[in-house]
C-alpha cells in the first residue's frame, strides 16, 4: 500500500475533478465572454444552482442506499402546487403553508420508502407508480392551471439578494448542503445510509435495521424535493403544475458527475454540488453564446456518459495490481434490477494478494 | 427436499409430456394473463353499460388504434426488460426514427418504403449504441439510457429545428384511417404480426432462448457458452426497431412526423412502456418474456384510459389512476408469487 | 431461545464471524468494528477520535498493525478477516461463533489468532469454531461436534483421546484409506489440456498443468489460491497473457467461453451453482440444453423443444435426476439434483475436458458418492477431468494426481496413493512451504 501524501489524497477525492472542471470552465467561458462573470449573470447562475442542488441532493440520498427515485419531480411538483394552493385557496400564511408542503414531501417519501422496504419490489417500479400517482393528484387539483395567488412576501423572498450577487434562495440550499454533509459524515443515521448502500447484507448482520434506514432516506429525499418545489414557487412567483416535469435527468446527472456510485454506498455532497454548478455553467454558456438551448439536453447526457469513462479508466488502474474480485463486478455485468437495488453483485470485497 | 421428487419415468416420453400439460392447465388460472383477460372482460362490460359511446364502432376503432401503438411501445420495452435492464430511451429512439423517415421522404425525396426501412434502421442503430455502451461499460442500462435519451432527443430536435414533416405521402394517413370491418385499424394487424414474431422468437429460436437465458443469469449463460454481450446488444437493437415501428404507427395516425409526439425527451412513452410489461407479469428481473401479458396489459391500460375519459370522471385524475393500477398490479403479483412459492414448498 | 434478527443476537452477546466478508468496504476499520454500537443514538454525532481509540485496543489485542482510520477496502483479505474478528470481540460477546475464520490466513496469522482465542476462552467466553481443517480443530478445540449430511455424527465429544483417524471416520462415515479410490494408470494417454508457463490477466504466473485423456487431476489450494480463477481463464473468460495453452497438442487461443465450449469442447461446472452454474428460474430442459442449442438449430435459427428433449433426456435419465418433469423449475429441485443437471448439461454437450469446481458443495452424501462414481466412470470412458475441491477427503477419493496451488501459482504435485493421512500431510507441507517462502519475500 502506498502512503498517501496530502496532495495525492486531495487529487483522489471526488470533488477534485469536478472542481478543476468548474474552474477551467469558468476561466474559459469568462475569457470568451466577460459578461459571464457579471454580477447579474452570477446571480442567475446561483439561483439555478440553489434549486437544482436540492433536486440533486434529493436523488443523491437515494443513490446512497443503492436505489433510485423517479418520483423526485412529482413530489416536488405536488409540494409546489400544495404550497401555492394552500396560500391562494385557503389563505394560509406562508410559513404554515411551507411546513405543510414540506410535510407532504416527507409523507410522499415515507410512502415510497415503506412500499419499497416492506414489499421488496424494486425502487424503480414503486417510484414509477408513485410518480404517476403524485403527478396525477397534482393535475387533478390544479386542472393543469397554475396558482397565481402567491403572497408578496414569498415573491420578495424569491427575488431578494443577501449580499452582492448571492440570492436569499441560496441560503436554504447552503444549510441543507451542510446538514447533509454533517449527517453523511458524522451522524450514525447517515453512516447507516451509506452502510446499507455499501453492503446491505453486512449492514443487516451488523444490527442495522435496513428497512428503517431505507424509509429515512426516502423521507429525506421527499423533504428535499418538496423544498426545491417550494423555492421554485418563490422564484417563478407562481405555482406551476409543470414544476418537476424536467427534473429526472438533472437529478441523476449531478450526482453522477460528482462521482456517486449508482450501486450505492458512495456519494459526496461537495462533488454533487459541483456537478450542479458544472451543469449550470454549461447551460448558461450555451445561452450566452446563443447556441441552441435544446443542446443542453445533449450536454447533460454526454456529461453522464463522460463521467463513466473516467470512472472506468480509474478502475482499470486500480485493478492492475490486484484483485480478480474487484474486476468481477465489471466482468459479470450489473445484475442490478434483479435485486431491488442497482448494486453490482460483487460477492467478495476486493481481494488483494501480497 | 421437495416432496414430489420422483425420477422421470425411464419409459415412454409421452408420460412426462402429458404431465407437463396438466400442470400447465391447472396453473393457467393463476397466471397474470388470466387475471388480465378477466379484468378486460369486466371493464368492457362495465364501460359498455355505463358509457353509451364505449362500444360504438368509432370508439372501438380509435381504441384499437391507440392500443396498437401502446402495445408496440410496451413490447419495445419488454425486449430489453428481458435482459434484466431497461430502456428509458424508447421514446427518444422512436421519435428519432420517425423524424428520420420523414426527412428521407421530404428532405431526400426517397420513396416511402425505403424511407420506412431507413427509419427502422436508425432505430436499430440507436439501439445498438445503447446496447454497446451498456455492455462495454458494465453500467446499468438505466443510467446509460437516461443519458442517451437526452442525447438522442436533443440531437434530433437540433437537427430538425423542432419542426414537423407534414408533407408525407397520403399512404401514411390513409393507412392510419383505414378501417377493416368497420371496427379494426390495420395498425392492430401490424402489432399482431410483431407480437407473433416475438412469441416465435422467444419460444422457437436459439436466439430468443439465448436472450432469455442471458437475461435470467448472465454469469451462468456466459459459462454455458452464450455470448451474453452480443445477445444483449441484439436485444437493445430489437427494442430500437420496435420503438421505431411504434413511432411510425403514430405517424400514420397523425399523418405527420411531429417531434413532440412522445412529449419532452420522449418521456410520455415511459409510463405506457412500463405499464404493459409490468402488468403482464414481468417484474423487471429479466429472463422472462410474456408477449401475451404485455399485449393484454397495454390493452387494458388503453381501455381504462378511454373508458374513464368517456365517463368524464375527471381527465386529470387518469394519471393517478394508472399509477395506482401499476402499484396494485405489482402488489398483487408479489402476493401471487409468494402464494405460488409457498404452494411449491408445501 | 430464538433470535428474530441479527440485532437480537447481538443484544444477547452472541458474536459471529461469518465466512464471507461482511464489512462495508469504504468505511474505516474503526467504524466497521463499532458499527453495531452506533445504532444507540442515530443522531448523536460520531466521535471518530474516540472510535479510533477504542478500535486500537481491539486491534492491539489481535496484534493487528493497521491504522484504525484506514478504509477497509485497502486491507488484505487476511487483515479484513482479523477486522471481522475484532468486530465480534468488541461486542464483548459471551458466545463467539467463528465460521472458517482461518480460510484466508497464513499459518503464522493462524497461530496468532489461536493465541487470542485461547485467551478469550480463559477469560470465560464460549467459542464455536467451525472448520474443516482437522489439524486446527485438534489444536484449538476442547470438544468437537461432527456434522455429516446435515446431522450430528457425534455431539460434543471431548477432544482429548479423540484421535485423528477416529475424527476422519466420523467425518466421512468410514475409516480413511478405504473408499472407492483405485489406482488408475493414465500416464500413457495423450494430453487433452496442457498449460505451459501460462500467465493470466488475473495474476497467475508460470502455471504448468497437464490433464490427459481419462485422467482425473485434482487442483487443491486454500481459499484465494486462484483455482477457480485459473479454471475460468482456461475457459476463456479471462485472458491468458503469456505461455501456451494446448488442446489435444494443438496450441490455441481461447477468446471467449463460447469458443471454449463450441470449438474446443470444454465444460465447466461452477462452484457457485445458483449464481453461475444454473439458470434457476428456468426449467430443467432450459438448463440442460443450453450448450447444445446452437448445434440443434434448424432453419432461421429455429429450435424445437422436441429436439432439445431428445438430446438431453438420455443424460437426465442416466443421472437419475429426480424431477416431476422436464419443465420443472430448476430452483425448486434439491441441491443434489441441481448438481446432477449441471453435470448432465456437459455430458449432453459431449465435452472432452470437464472442469468440476467443488463438486459436492451443498449436496447430500448419497448424491456425492454417486457423483464420484460418475466422474470416475466418465474418466474411464476417456473424458479428461480437472477437479477443484477444498474437501480433502473428496480430493483423495477422486484424483489420480493432485496439483497444489497457492497465491496464483502451482506449488507442486502430489501423486495420490489413496491414503488420506499421507496425502493430506504432503499437500499441507507444500502449502506451508509456499507460505513461508511468500512471507520471506519482501511484500
Amino acid at each position: 500500500m502506498t502512503t498517501a501524501t496530502p496532495l495525492s489524497r486531495i487529487v483522489r477525492t471526488d470533488w477534485f475533478g469536478p472542481l478543476l472542471v468548474t474552474i477551467a470552465a469558468t476561466v474559459l467561458i469568462g475569457g470568451f465572454s466577460p459578461s459571464f462573470l457579471s454580477p447579474l449573470n452570477i446571480q442567475v447562475l446561483l439561483l439555478a444552482v440553489a434549486i437544482n442542488a436540492l433536486i440533486a441532493f434529493s436523488q443523491m440520498i437515494i443513490i446512497a442506499i443503492g436505489q433510485m427515485n423517479l418520483s423526485v419531480g412529482a413530489i416536488g411538483g405536488l409540494a409546489a402546487i400544495a404550497f401555492a394552493g394552500m396560500m391562494e385557496v385557503w389563505g394560509l400564511p406562508a410559513p404554515v403553508a411551507l411546513v405543510l408542503a414540506l410535510l407532504i414531501g416527507i409523507a410522499c417519501g415515507v410512502l415510497n420508502g415503506m412500499l419499497i422496504a416492506i414489499t421488496g419490489i424494486s425502487a424503480f417500479v414503486i417510484t414509477l407508480a408513485t410518480l404517476s400517482i403524485f403527478k396525477g393528484i397534482n393535475l387533478g387539483i390544479t386542472r393543469a392551471q397554475p396558482f397565481y395567488g402567491v403572497p408578496e412576501g414569498v415573491k420578495a423572498f424569491g427575488t431578494a439578494v443577501l449580499i452582492g450577487p448571492v440570492p436569499w434562495l441560496a441560503v436554504p440550499t447552503a444549510v441543507v448542503a451542510v446538514a447533509l454533509w454533517f449527517m453523511l459524515r458524522r451522524q450514525p443515521i447517515g453512516r447507516f445510509i451509506l452502510a446499507v448502500g455499501g453492503n446491505e447484507h453486512a449492514a443487516a448482520l451488523s444490527g442495522i435495521s435496513v428497512r428503517f434506514t431505507v424509509v429515512v432516506a426516502h423521507a429525506i429525499s421527499g423533504l428535499l424535493a418538496a423544498l426545491a418545489g417550494v423555492l421554485l414557487v418563490a422564484r417563478l412567483q407562481l405555482g406551476q403544475p409543470s414544476i418537476g416535469d424536467d427534473w429526472l435527468i438533472l437529478s441523476f446527472a449531478a450526482p453522477v458527475i460528482g462521482g456517486a456510485v449508482l450501486a450505492g454506498g458512495h456519494v459526496s455532497v461537495a462533488a454533487t454540488l459541483l456537478g450542479v454548478v458544472i451543469v449550470a455553467i454549461i447551460t448558461q454558456a450555451l445561452v450566452l453564446f446563443s447556441i441552441d438551448p435544446f443542446l443542453v439536453q445533449v450536454v447533460l447526457g454526454a456529461l453522464i456518459l463522460l463521467r463513466w469513462t473516467r470512472h472506468r479508466s480509474s478502475r482499470r488502474a486500480a485493478s492492475k495490481n490486484h484483485s480478480p474480485a474487484s474486476r468481477r463486478c465489471a466482468a459479470s455485468r450489473c445484475r442490478c434490477c434483479r435485486a431491488p437495488s442497482m448494486r453490482c453483485s460483487a460477492r467478495t470485497a476486493p481481494a488483494s494478494r501480497r | 427436499m421437495t416432496s414430489h421428487d420422483a425420477p422421470i419415468a425411464a419409459g415412454p416420453q409421452g408420460d412426462s409430456l402429458e404431465r407437463d400439460q396438466n400442470t400447465l392447465r391447472s396453473s393457467f388460472f393463476l397466471t397474470n394473463e388470466f387475471g388480465l383477460i378477466l379484468l378486460i372482460v369486466l371493464f368492457t362490460v362495465g364501460f359498455g353499460a355505463a358509457a353509451s359511446g364505449f362500444l360504438s364502432p368509432f370508439n372501438l376503432f380509435t381504441l384499437g388504434r391507440t392500443a396498437a401503438v401502446n402495445i408496440m411501445i410496451g413490447l419495445s420495452m419488454m425486449v430489453v426488460i428481458v435482459t434484466g435492464g431497461l430502456n428509458l430511451a424508447v421514446g427518444a429512439i422512436g421519435v428519432s426514427a420517425a423524424m428520420f423517415c420523414g426527412y428521407l421522404i421530404e428532405g431526400l425525396g426517397l420513396p416511402w418504403p425505403i424511407a420506412l426501412l431507413g427509419g427502422l434502421a436508425l432505430g436499430a442503430a440507436l439501439g445498438f449504441v445503447n446496447g454497446w455502451t451498456v455492455v462495454r461499460t458494465g453500467l446499468h442500462s438505466f443510467i446509460i439510457t437516461l443519458a442517451t435519451m437526452s442525447i438522442f432527443f436533443g440531437v434530433m430536435i437540433f437537427l430538425t429545428r423542432a419542426e414537423s414533416y407534414r408533407a408525407l405521402p397520403p399512404v401514411f394517413a390513409s393507412f392510419g384511417k383505414m378501417k377493416i370491418l368497420a371496427y379494426f385499424s390495420p395498425l392492430l394487424i401490424v402489432t399482431l404480426i410483431a407480437a407473433l414474431a416475438l412469441s416465435w422468437l422467444y419460444r422457437r429460436t436459439v436466439l430468443g432462448r439465448e436472450m432469455l437465458a442471458a437475461g435470467a443469469r448472465p454469469e451462468a449463460a456466459e459459462l454455458s457458452g452464450i455470448r451474453v454481450g452480443r445477445v444483449f446488444i441484439l436485444c437493445h437493437m430489437l427494442s430500437g426497431v420496435l420503438a421505431g415501428i411504434a413511432a411510425l404507427m403514430l405517424v400514420a395516425r397523425n399523418g405527420a412526423a411531429i417531434p413532440a409526439m412522445a412529449g419532452q425527451l420522449g418521456q410520455d412513452w415511459l409510463l405506457p412502456a412500463f405499464l404493459g410489461p409490468v402488468l403482464g407479469g414481468t417484474l423487471l428481473q429479466g429472463g422472462k418474456a410474456s408477449v401475451l401479458g404485455t399485449c393484454l396489459g397495454a390493452f387494458l391500460v388503453t381501455m381504462l384510459t378511454s373508458g374513464l375519459l368517456l365517463l368524464q370522471l375527471g381527465e386529470f385524475w387518469i394519471q393517478s389512476f394508472l399509477g395506482l393500477l401499476l402499484l396494485l398490479a405489482v402488489l398483487v403479483d408479489k402476493a401471487r408469487r409468494t402464494y405460488l412459492a409457498r404452494r411449491n414448498l408445501a | 431461545m430464538h433470535f428474530a434478527s441479527p440485532r437480537d443476537a447481538i443484544a444477547h452477546h452472541v458474536g459471529v464471524v461469518h465466512q464471507e466478508r461482511n464489512l462495508i468496504p469504504r468505511f474505516s476499520v474503526a467504524e466497521n468494528i463499532h458499527l453495531e454500537q452506533l445504532g444507540a443514538h442515530v443522531l448523536r454525532p460520531v466521535d471518530y477520535a474516540e472510535l479510533n481509540r477504542q478500535a486500537r485496543r481491539w486491534l492491539e489485542t489481535l496484534n493487528l498493525d493497521v491504522d484504525p482510520a484506514t478504509p477497509v477496502s485497502q486491507l488484505s483479505v487476511a487483515k479484513m478477516q482479523l477486522v471481522e474478528i475484532a468486530k465480534a470481540l468488541s461486542l464483548q460477546s459471551k458466545v463467539l461463533l467463528l465460521d472458517e475464520p482461518t480460510a484466508s490466513l497464513t499459518s503464522s496469522e493462524t497461530d496468532t489468532l489461536f493465541g487470542i482465542l485461547r485467551q478469550l476462552r480463559d477469560s470465560g467466553a464460549s467459542l464455536v469454531f467451525v472448520s474443516h481443517k482437522l489439524e486446527e480443530v485438534q489444536e484449538i478445540c476442547d470438544r468437537v461436534t461432527v456434522l455429516r449430511d446435515g446431522a450430528n455424527a457425534c455431539e460434543s465429544r471431548p477432544m482429548e483421546g479423540l484421535g485423528r483417524p477416529e475424527l476422519v471416520r466420523l467425518m466421512i462415515g468410514r475409516s480413511e484409506g478405504g473408499g472407492t479410490w483405485r489406482k488408475r494408470d493414465t500416464s500413457g494417454n495423450p494430453p487433452v489440456l496442457e498449460l505451459r508457463q501460462v500467465a493470466t490477466a488475473l495474476g497467475h504466473r508460470d502455471i504448468d498443468l497437464t490433464v490427459r485423456r481419462g485422467e482425473i487431476v485434482g487442483l487443491y489450494g486454500l481459499v484465494g489460491a486462484g483455482r477457480t480463477e485459473l479454471a475460468k481463464s482456461i475457459m476463456g473468460q479471462f485472458p491468458v497473457t503469456a505461455g501456451t495453452v494446448l488442446i489435444e497438442a494443438k496450441p490455441v487461443r481461447i477468446g471467449s467461453v463460447a469458443e471454449a465450449i463450441h470449438q474446443h469442447r470444454l465444460g465447466y461446472v461452477s462452484e457457485d451453482r445458483k449464481g453461475e452454474g444454473l439458470i434457476l428460474p428456468h426449467s430443467v430442459l432450459g438448463n440442460a440444453g443450453v450448450p447444445i442449442w446452437r448445434r440443434l438449430a434448424g432453419l432461421f435459427g429455429s429450435l424445437s423443444d422436441g429436439a432439445v428433449r431428445r438430446a438431453v433426456l438420455p443424460f437426465i435419465q442416466k443421472l437419475e435426476v429426480k424431477t416431476p418433469s422436464l419443465s420443472q423449475t430448476v430452483g425448486n429441485l434439491s441441491g443434489g439434483n441441481q448438481q446432477k443437471i449441471s453435470v448432465a448439461k456437459w455430458l449432453a454437450a459431449g465435452v472432452k475436458l470437464l472442469i468440476v469446481d467443488e463438486p459436492s458443495v451443498g449436496i447430500d452424501i448419497k448424491t456425492k458418492a454417486y457423483l464420484h462414481d460418475l466422474l470416475r466412470e466418465l474418466a474411464d470412458a476417456g473424458t479428461a477431468i480437472l477437479v477443484i475441491t477444498s474437501d480433502m477427503p473428496e480430493m483423495v477419493a477422486l484424483a489420480d494426481r493432485i496439483m497444489v496451488m497457492d497465491a496464483y501459482r502451482v506449488r507442486g504435485e502430489v501423486a495420490n496413493t489413496g491414503v488420506y493421512a499421507d496425502v493430506s500431510q504432503r499437500i499441507m507441507n507444500l502449502i506451508h512451504r509456499a507460505e513461508e517462502r511468500r512471507e520471506a519475500e519482501p511484500a
